[in-house]
């Protein structure tokens, strides 16, 4: 037993230090990570001492050091406060339904504009597909908004047009509507900057492959499943792990434009526009960071969890 | 402006708003009193007044702001904007009354489906709803919605319970079922709103300041057509009601904004000396509307300026001169600035007065309530009672957008009943006995106690 502890001991150190004569050996390419390592550290490691106003009842006044220390009392307020289920629940739900509609969309767009033969045509759908990517969402609301609302409002129109409403819906201020409103715009803005990444893996695939397919008499449903998706399930599953990491993002600013009125209140408060109104709005800093806190906490677990179940087929990120 | 305060690098002078922020300054002693050059120099004691300048002061009994449009006479904009054209064609039926009002709407919806009956404004923020409150009840400010708190005796009770509020709320939902209200109320935008306006697409709106889309909707209605425009009307009140007693809107005598020094600044006096002229006659004056000789010359017995034509006709010249100085008045005088516009708008004839100020002098003017008293009743964010209030909000918030939704009056009972029960479960009673002691001590205050 012994014996193999200490075999197992050596092993490691032996790797380690292989590690570290590689590292030296390779010197000079290793200094040009040094600045990125730098620019992490100091904007994204050194500002994280600011959480720990998390734990205090932080005063701009007197300061981070004279703040008197108050433990776990921000945290139990939240989970105590009368909104904590709600924003939970809503929270998962949205980002669930984004997660299953919004990741698998740009996937479907990428497979099927790498069908699409006339170079021209799929160059044009690319590039319109993405520009909304760049639109803020101020911009993207406003669409939104106008397309949807009860008065001279283009869907309200097309529909009492085709005679399938006599009066035109609120949409946006009912609660059921709410959530496919969310998910809709999202998956308009980001679907086809999404799918560029998936374009790139499916451009690597080797043509060999899809030949030999074609020998053997695959149609060109076949060669996606058979080649295609199995190709690009590296990069799918990597980005499934990010995605699972960002779960409880349910959305920040589509979701404080679009869910303004105030009968939407129990579909659309999410952890991140809490934080916004109750803490940030009220200058309740210490509040806001300890809601900041608990959902960097939670999403760190989620990611850790998506990579171990990644790892089993071998594409995790770590 | 936190970066500022927590690395302790303020500027001389702070110019933002009156409450919470002012008073953490204050506690951190990080700002100049301002008592001992008070009686030093002539303006703001005398223009402001006492009254104003005592519910100015902070808990230590010093003063520490300088108020910005503080005023001694009422003013506000808030009222009911009519489309004329519309109205006139319907035979100008009187539009006195709720019934009134409610039958006006209902024949505007039958003869032009396209009009939006009655647009309350932004309904999230109160806005016209608001103005509708006025109505159900003699002496019933709107800052009993702002305060989620309604006096009963010499105490400040629940907003849900009030049977003003029920009552309006219920109007409120009637209108809104039967589509005669803009359906959008809850989500549109300023913009949206403004595109209705300057298109003449609703009867009738009503909101905190309607006379800001409506004298702009008036202007480009009157290029189609020199018959159409926008008029304001008297608030309509329930029947049986007295309508010299109804309220559209709230000011107070505080004004809007204020500016504070703080004790970086190496000469607090000669900046204090700086704004005392600045809200003095001369210095509005020349604030407002710039040197002597250009759109004005010379001053008349009362010491008001004498407009020159530049100002009656030149409209390109004058908002030229005006435009740039609007965010240079740190301590405007409102009762001045005010009183000359009036003189000056009281001379011409009918067809040249400024739309605004016709109406600010006809209608609004005379019907704001003055709210001094209701003033700074709101708790820091961060303490119980702050917490408290964060919770009503929402609740509020979500109850009467829920209410006004509401498939039935009875409905909107029940919504309401409930949001009382779960405002009182997040402590609602406690932050009433808060307000109340502050309006107590306003009432002192003011010394109409």
């Amino acid at each position: 037993m012994t014996q193999l502890a200490t075999n197992k001991t050596i092993k490691h150190v032996k790797k380690k230090r292989g590690v570290f004569q590689r590292l030296i050996k390779q010197w000079d390419i290793q200094l040009m990570v040094i600045p990125a390592l730098l620019l992490i550290f100091v904007f994204s490691y050194v500002p994280m001492y600011g959480l720990l106003i998390a734990f205090q009842d932080y005063n701009i006044f007197t300061g981070f050091l004279d703040s008197p220390w108050v433990g776990f009392k921000h945290f139990s307020m939240f989970f105590h406060s009368p909104e904590f289920w709600t924003v939970i629940n809503n929270t998962i739900i949205i980002s669930l339904l984004k997660f299953c509609i919004g990741f698998p969309a740009p996937i479907i767009l990428a497979l099927m504009l790498n069908e699409v033969k006339n170079l021209f045509f799929k160059r044009i759908i690319q590039t319109v597909s993405y520009l909304p990517h760049f639109l803020s969402w101020v911009i993207v609301a406003g669409f939104a908004m106008s397309i949807l609302s009860t008065d001279n409002g283009s869907l309200n129109i097309l529909l009492q047009k085709l005679h399938l409403i006599t009066e035109p819906i609120g949409f946006l201020g009912k609660a059921e509507y709410f959530w496919s409103i969310i998910v809709t715009s999202t998956v308009w803005k980001e679907i086809g900057f999404g799918s560029i990444v998936y374009l790139a893996a499916i451009a690597g695939v080797d043509p060999s492959l899809y030949e030999a397919a074609e020998m053997d008499g695959a149609g060109r449903i076949k060669k996606i499943f058979l080649i295609t998706i199995p190709s690009i399930l590296p990069v799918i599953s990597i980005f499934m792990i990010l995605a699972i990491g960002n779960l409880l993002s349910a959305g920040f600013e589509d979701i404080l434009l679009l869910g303004t009125n105030p009968v939407l209140t129990q579909v659309s408060s999410v952890i991140d526009t809490y934080v916004y109104r109750v803490g940030i709005n009220n200058q309740r800093f210490s509040y806001a960071a300890a809601v900041g806190l608990f959902k960097a906490v939670i999403s760190v677990g989620l990611l850790t969890f998506a990579n171990m179940f990644a790892r089993r087929s071998g594409n995790s990120l770590w | 402006m936190n970066t500022m305060i927590a690395s302790k690098e303020l500027p001389d002078v702070i110019w933002g708003d009156r409450g919470a922020d002012v008073e953490r300054l204050r506690a951190a002693g990080m700002l100049v009193p301002l008592d001992d050059y008070l009686d030093k120099y002539p303006n703001l004691k005398k223009w402001a007044g006492d009254s104003t300048l005592n519910m100015l002061r902070s808990s230590d009994g010093k003063l520490y702001q300088i108020p910005n449009w503080y005023t001694s006479q009422p003013a506000g904009n808030a009222g009911y904007l009519l489309n004329k054209k519309i109205y006139e064609e319907l035979g100008k039926p009187k539009l006195e009354t709720t019934d009134d009002f409610y039958n006006y709407l209902k024949s505007v919806k039958a003869k032009y489906p396209n009009i939006i009956p009655f647009d309350p404004d932004l309904a999230k923020d109160g806005q016209g709803l608001d103005v509708l409150y006025g109505a159900f009840g003699e002496n019933h400010p709107q800052s009993y919605l702002s305060e989620r708190a309604v006096p009963n005796g010499d105490k400040l009770t629940s907003i849900f319970l009030d049977p003003v509020f029920r009552e309006s709320t219920q109007f409120a939902s009637k209108l809104f079922r039967e589509k005669l209200m803009a359906q959008d109320a809850f989500t549109q935008t300023t913009d949206q709103l403004k595109e209705k306006a300057n298109n003449g697409r609703f009867a009738v709106a009503a909101g905190s300041s309607p006379t800001e889309y409506g004298s702009k909707g008036d202007a480009e209605l009157k290029k189609k057509d020199p018959t159409a425009g926008y008029e304001m009307i008297w608030p309509i009140h329930k029947e049986g009601l007295d309508k010299n007693k109804i309220y559209a809107g709230v000011y107070n005598q505080l004004g809007w904004n204020v500016s504070v020094i703080t004790k970086s600044a190496k000469d607090p006096e000669k900046i204090f000396a700086f704004m005392d002229w600045l809200t003095g006659p001369e210095g509005s004056r020349a604030i407002m509307w710039g040197p002597e000789g250009v759109l004005w010359k010379g001053l008349d017995e009362e010491g008001y300026p004498k407009f020159t034509s530049t100002y009656s006709d030149d409209h390109e010249r004058t908002s030229k001169m005006m435009d740039p100085m609007v965010n240079l008045q740190f301590d405007g005088n409102t009762a001045y600035i005010d009183k000359a516009k009036m003189k000056f708008e009281s001379q011409l004839p009918a067809e040249k007065q400024n739309w605004e100020t016709r109406y600010q002098s006809s209608i609004t003017w005379k019907t704001v309530y003055n709210a001094t008293e209701f003033v700074n009743l709101r708790p820091a964010p961060e303490s119980e009672e702050g917490i408290i209030a964060q919770n009503v909000e929402t609740i509020y918030l979500e109850a009467r957008a829920k209410a006004v939704y509401a498939k039935s009056d009875e409905e909107v009972l029940s919504i309401l009943d409930k949001a009382d029960q779960d405002a009182k479960a997040v402590g609602y009673d406690k932050l009433l006995e808060y307000k109340t002691k502050k309006w107590q001590e306003n009432l002192v205050k003011i010394g109409s106690k």
